[in-house]
């Protein structure tokens, strides 16, 4: 293995740089010079930095929708309108999936035909076909900041085009976007392709321009524990920061168990804080994400805004620094403009009703953020240990040992031995822990947990309960009873 | 009776909970299941039912480009000489709302046996396969 986590060297990265721009011909048009001095002349209003510390240090919560058409202008339109009728405090370009997968010339025939049809073909916003002069066309567009949200496993020239075109935060990460998101690429590879992209990050921090990174939290959306998205939201972190990347907004997503999920967000800045402090890493700022739910939604509208209600709810009374909103037509895909607008006010309501409640630091909470904070320093101290020190080392053969597991990954490089499902109140919990560095005491707290639920049901613990548990939700409930254990 | 069915998430597409909850219900069925996994392509299900002498390709889509990744896979299995293999398609196949009759005829037109929305228990498309199945 050739990776360590150690600040890339200049004269490295500039040659590296100079093929990642080859990729497309718009990488032609990355200036970073010039790109620094466009950057700085941005106003103070579209920086995701200045939002993100004013929303933490005023305690109101941020909103912020996922979108991405194909066409430029119909992006731009798109994104105004979730600014000023959805009341959006900041704005995401969603990137289409073949420009995710460096398939260039697709997203190219998917653009044009967009144009041709009125409609867009494509899942999302094709950044570098648009190109820095693109991107800048839109941010000089809108009012607020605006992300790069995506699911890329190499975002090396995306990172260039749109950081050169004036947007102020990036989504993702070595693992949290190659896991969740690729089937055959390694991990050693992912790590250092994001390494880039923090070092790129990190000269414009030199600069004096901050950009703002978000691991992804989620990962596959799908019933994650909340140890495990924050093993990797740590470990992506302290990778950032190597690079030299300063702000970082950790991520999470909604469980439906409130306590659990109270616990998880205020255990996932604790801990990064810690970790980094620990690790030298002095200097940073550090923000919370909390997502949504981001399973199964309901088909009925109606159904989804409770859904949508209750995950703005729990954001609240957790205290995230900002929320990731879903639409009414999540279960259909791909919202209308008005429907992502709707899912926005929702959610603004809800925030706003909810401004000055923050849930106490009960004992239930206390527990659930001790068997959190447990799970995730097994987990991550862990990955120190078998990486001898190095944290790019530990975790990918922490991968390969399934010292760290990502339920329902497409990857070949994740062990897929771990399989989650809800305990009695909702809360999710390991139904398999697989090869997870777990104290005796905490599996057993576990298969308790599930032991009780299967009593209550009167069935038992099997791979049923978790394929119940991906449809409940969708179905109107949290967890997926049997049917003997249903309640009406 | 055990059908050879091949199942995958076609084109850049790597939505996975679905598809292994898919291939658990049909191993379960009875089916032979040969899951190709996430990010298939048309060649890839059309070589993997050449290879495993299937009867019916399950093709899942939940990202919106569903609608660009499936033309020509008809055309693709009669050139192989797989006329008579029966194909389906399920998910969020079309980018935005759109009415599922609207997504059906689409997807019939391009020479689909069956199409489903999202959210279908596997239920219905494993009765569906027996049915279709038998008559081959």
């Amino acid at each position: 293995m050739n990776i360590k986590n150690k600040k890339l060297d200049l004269n490295e990265f500039m040659q590296i740089r100079e093929n990642v721009l080859l990729d497309w011909p718009t990488g032609k048009e990355v200036n970073l010079e010039e790109a620094f001095v466009f950057q700085k002349s941005l106003p103070a209003h579209l920086s995701f930095s200045s939002l993100l510390a004013d929303a933490k240090k005023n305690q109101y919560i941020l909103i912020q929708p996922r979108a991405g058409v194909a066409a430029l202008d119909k992006h731009i339109e798109l994104l105004q309108y979730l600014q000023d009728v959805g009341t959006a405090d900041c704005l995401p370009s969603t990137i289409d999936s073949y420009t995710r997968h460096k398939r260039f010339q697709e997203a190219q025939q998917g653009l044009e035909e967009s144009i041709v049809e009125g409609r867009s073909l494509l899942n999302g916003f094709p950044a570098v076909n648009h190109g820095v002069s693109g991107c800048r066309r839109l941010i000089q567009s809108v009012k607020v900041p605006v992300q790069v949200r995506h699911g890329t496993p190499d975002a090396r020239l995306l990172a260039e085009i749109t950081l050169a075109g004036g947007f102020t935060s990036f989504e993702g990460g070595g693992i949290s976007y190659n896991i969740p998101y690729s089937k055959n690429i390694s991990l050693e590879q992912t790590i250092r392709d994001w390494m880039y992209v923090d070092r790129l990050i990190g000269l414009y921090e030199e600069q004096g321009i901050s950009i703002n990174r978000e691991p992804f939290g989620p990962l596959t959306g799908t019933l994650v524990p909340p140890s495990i998205s924050h093993a990797v939201a740590i470990v992506e972190s302290l990778l950032a920061a190597e690079q030299g990347v300063k702000d970082i907004t950790v991520g999470y997503g909604q469980c439906g168990n409130l306590i659990q999920d109270v616990a998880a967000i205020r255990t996932l800045e604790s801990l990064t804080q810690s970790y980094l402090e620990e690790h030298g890493y002095t200097d940073m700022k550090i923000t919370t994400v909390m997502h949504q739910w981001m399973g199964g939604f309901p088909q009925d509208e109606a159904k989804a805004y409770g859904v949508i209600s209750w995950g703005a709810a729990t954001a609240a009374f957790a205290g995230a620094t900002k929320v990731i909103v879903k639409s009414p037509h999540e279960a259909m895909g791909i919202p209308t403009m008005a429907a992502n607008a709707q899912g926005l006010m929702t959610t603004k309501q809800v925030v706003s009703m909810l401004k000055d409640q923050r849930m106490p630091l009960t004992q239930e909470l206390k527990a659930e953020m001790s068997i959190i904070e447990q799970e995730t320093r097994s987990i991550v101290d862990k990955l120190f240990e078998l990486g001898e020190g190095d944290i790019a080392v530990g975790t990918i053969r922490g991968f390969e040992a399934g010292v760290i597991d990502i339920p329902f990954a497409p990857s070949k490089f994740n062990k897929g031995l771990i399989l989650p499902a809800r305990d009695n109140v909702g809360a999710i919990r390991f139904l398999e822990v697989g090869n997870l560095p777990f104290s005796d005491e905490i599996k057993a707290f576990h298969a308790q947990k599930l032991q009780e639920r299967a009593a209550y049901e009167n069935r038992s613990v099997d791979f049923q309960m978790v394929i119940d548990d991906v449809y409940a939700i969708g179905k109107g409930k949290l967890i997926g009873r049997g049917s003997k254990g249903e309640q009406q | 009776m055990s059908h050879t069915i091949v199942l995958g998430v076609i084109g850049a597409d790597v939505h996975a909970v679905g598809n292994k909850i898919l291939h658990y219900a049909y191993t379960q069925a009875g089916f032979f299941v040969v899951n190709l996994g996430v990010m298939v392509s048309q060649e890839e299900f059309v070589q993997a039912a050449i290879e495993s002498e299937a009867k019916a390709i399950v093709v899942s889509s939940l990202y919106g480009h569903g609608e660009i990744d499936c033309r020509g896979l008809r055309e693709k299995c009669i050139e192989a000489g797989l006329e008579n293999i029966k194909l389906y398609a399920g998910g969020n196949l079309v980018v935005g709302k759109t009415p599922f009759k609207e997504v059906e005829e689409k997807f019939i037109a391009m020479g689909f046996d069956r199409v489903y929305p999202p959210g279908t228990d596997p239920k219905t498309s494993v009765d569906d396969i027996n049915k279709d199945l038998a008559s081959l």
